[in-house]
């Protein structure tokens, strides 16, 4: 035997290993996102053999396209709207589970459970509760006196449903990771505030807020690029409407590629402008946050 | 007010609060074991009473429905099953040489990988339809099998990488001046020491492909084949204005796995979910 193979021993082994997962990675991630990006200029259609180069005609027609405007803009007051109850309220919770509250694993377990779900069944549990005639919201809301309205129904009120149905599924996620970020966070730091005098809501606004600075970013970063391609909530609650008022962009695309039209062109032009506004918003939140990270 | 009054009343708010959080889903399952006559009653009945397992039966095996929950609920397993095998095996596999070899691509390949983190699953949506059509995978497991797998496999390599660098390397010298070779250190060392971090993986893998929604929604036509998801959110239109003591029941038993698991490994999913979020 010889003394010693050292690490570079064997050329190809490392090749061997990573060859199962980069084939998978290759074929199923890669090659769809560059395929995509070649459909978009095209006439594809479902069960067209042939394809022809069409040029920008699939963008320059969603120019025209207003239902994928309203859809977009839907998909962007959705992502806007939530932004701030999906900081807010798991960062709440977090702290005061933070504050040496009894019963920890139970109350983080209880937040964190309908995570586990299926966007569908969170959105059959949402639709029951909220149903304008035997739903319990309704009957507990007009036992209290508010005048209850068909939530889903109002074009007013159908997205804030949403919204309210995404914070009830996510919150324990996100919960879980501004824990972790706030338990990073040394206690000496808040012994010290807390000898020269600060009070709670200050060295939790000197203290907390700048340190959990990263952890702000990663949740927005993966709320947003969550929320632009919201579609199973809206699927299930109210399939778009009343009329256009909750159609979102993946909603659109979906029908336009797999119920109304088949047309896998113009779907994967609608993909592409999703993935630029992804991308601008991401590459923005990291210059907004990343740039002030210094300590 | 002193320390531990304040640290007390908060414990309760806090109870309170994660009781009307969980109240949604103890709604569900109530509705699911109530008779139909008393579902819709007024006010809310929080005790089913005439308790029923009538509509878990209905939803299980009645065939006169588009959608039989006990086959989606088989489909499901084979699917969710079958993509953790694929994902842990090819992750592991990728992120070992990434954490501990040295050869000419590493940082590439590292480094499209993560990157591709950032690609939409939406965006691919299209494309990922026409493989696998021109595949003739469309109804089959491969054909959810593959594509879930390749949805949660960049983030395993990251997750597998993260770890196996932590992994003190004196147990791999001392195989190696013994002389076994790289596959040996692997299995024999590495993915035996490994097995936390593998579990938290399985089961992040687990949950994606049981509630994964949209690809199934696209890629599966026939009723036969229907994952749970999809199975549920047609049952919905079957029975919409009929009762909803079937869906309800269905809502329960596509909930049970992850329960069990969560219940079982509560304190592993959250170690997954804090390590992946921040050494992001």
């Amino acid at each position: 035997m010889k003394p010693r193979r050292g690490r570079r021993q064997g050329a190809f082994t490392p090749y061997l290993f990573l060859a199962p997962g980069l084939v998978l990675f290759a074929a199923f991630r890669v090659y769809p996102l560059l395929e995509g990006l070649w459909l978009s200029f095209t006439n594809a259609r479902l069960g067209r053999a042939q394809q022809t180069f069409v040029g920008a005609a699939n963008y320059a027609r969603l120019l025209d396209d207003t239902r994928f405007h309203v859809s977009l803009l839907n998909t962007a007051y959705y992502t806007l709207a939530s932004t701030v109850p999906i900081l807010a309220v798991p960062l709440g919770l977090a702290v005061a589970l933070n504050r040496g509250v009894a019963l920890r694993t139970f109350l983080r377990g209880a937040f964190f459970f309908p995570f586990t779900l299926s966007v569908v069944t969170v959105g059959l549990t949402w639709l029951w509760l909220l149903d304008p005639v035997i739903g319990p919201s309704t009957y507990y809301l007009r036992a209290a006196g508010i005048p209850v309205r068909s939530w889903l129904a109002d074009p007013s009120t159908a997205m804030w449903a949403i919204i309210l149905t995404t914070v009830w599924w996510v919150t324990g996620y996100y919960l879980v990771i501004y824990l972790a970020g706030l338990q990073d966070i040394p206690r000496e730091l808040y012994e010290a505030a807390a000898i020269d005098g600060a009070g709670g809501w200050r060295s939790f606004r000197s203290i907390t807020m700048p340190l959990l600075r990263p952890v702000f970013l990663f949740v927005l970063v993966t709320h947003v690029i969550g929320s632009f391609q919201i579609f199973g909530q809206v699927f299930v609650l109210t399939n778009g409407g009343p009329g256009d008022a909750t159609r979102t962009v993946v909603q659109h695309l979906y029908e336009t590629a797999f119920q109304n039209f088949f047309h896998f062109g113009a779907a994967s032009a609608m993909a592409w402008v999703l993935f630029l506004v992804i991308l601008a918003f991401s590459l923005l939140q990291f210059r907004l946050l990343r740039g002030h990270t210094q300590y | 007010m002193s320390g531990s009054v304040w640290r007390a009343l908060l414990t309760v708010l806090m109870v309170v609060l994660a009781v009307a959080w969980l109240l949604p889903a103890v709604w569900v399952l109530v509705t699911s074991l109530k008779l139909t006559e008393n579902i819709v009653r007024v006010p809310p009945e929080w005790i089913p009473w005439p308790a029923t397992i009538g509509h878990y039966g209905e939803v299980l095996f009645s065939s006169s429905r588009t959608a039989r929950i006990g086959r989606a609920f088989f489909n499901s397993i084979v699917v969710s099953l079958g993509s953790v095998a694929v994902v842990v095996l090819t992750s592991a596999m990728a992120a070992y040489p990434l954490a501990r070899m040295r050869f000419r691509g590493r940082s590439l390949v590292f480094g499209l990988l993560v990157g591709s983190l950032m690609i939409p699953n939406a965006v691919i949506l299209v494309p990922q339809y026409v493989l696998v059509q021109r595949l003739g995978w469309l109804s089959t497991y491969q054909g959810l099998i593959v594509p879930e797998a390749a949805m949660t496999f960049a983030f395993g390599v990251f997750l597998l990488r993260q770890f196996f660098l932590t992994i003190p390397s004196e147990l791999e010298d001392a195989a190696r001046i013994d002389g076994a070779d790289p596959w040996r250190i692997f299995t024999g060392i590495v993915l035996p020491l490994s097995q936390p971090v593998l579990g938290a993986l399985a089961i992040f893998a687990f949950r994606s492909a049981w509630n994964d929604f949209l690809w199934p929604l696209i890629a599966v036509n026939k009723p036969d084949m229907f994952p749970l998801p999809v199975a549920l959110a047609l049952l919905r239109g079957a029975y919409a204005a009929e009762s909803y003591g079937p869906i309800m029941a269905g809502a329960v038993l596509s909930a049970l796995p992850l329960l069990i698991v969560f219940l079982v490994a509560n304190r592993r999913i959250v170690e997954g979910v804090r390590v992946s979020a921040l050494k992001g």
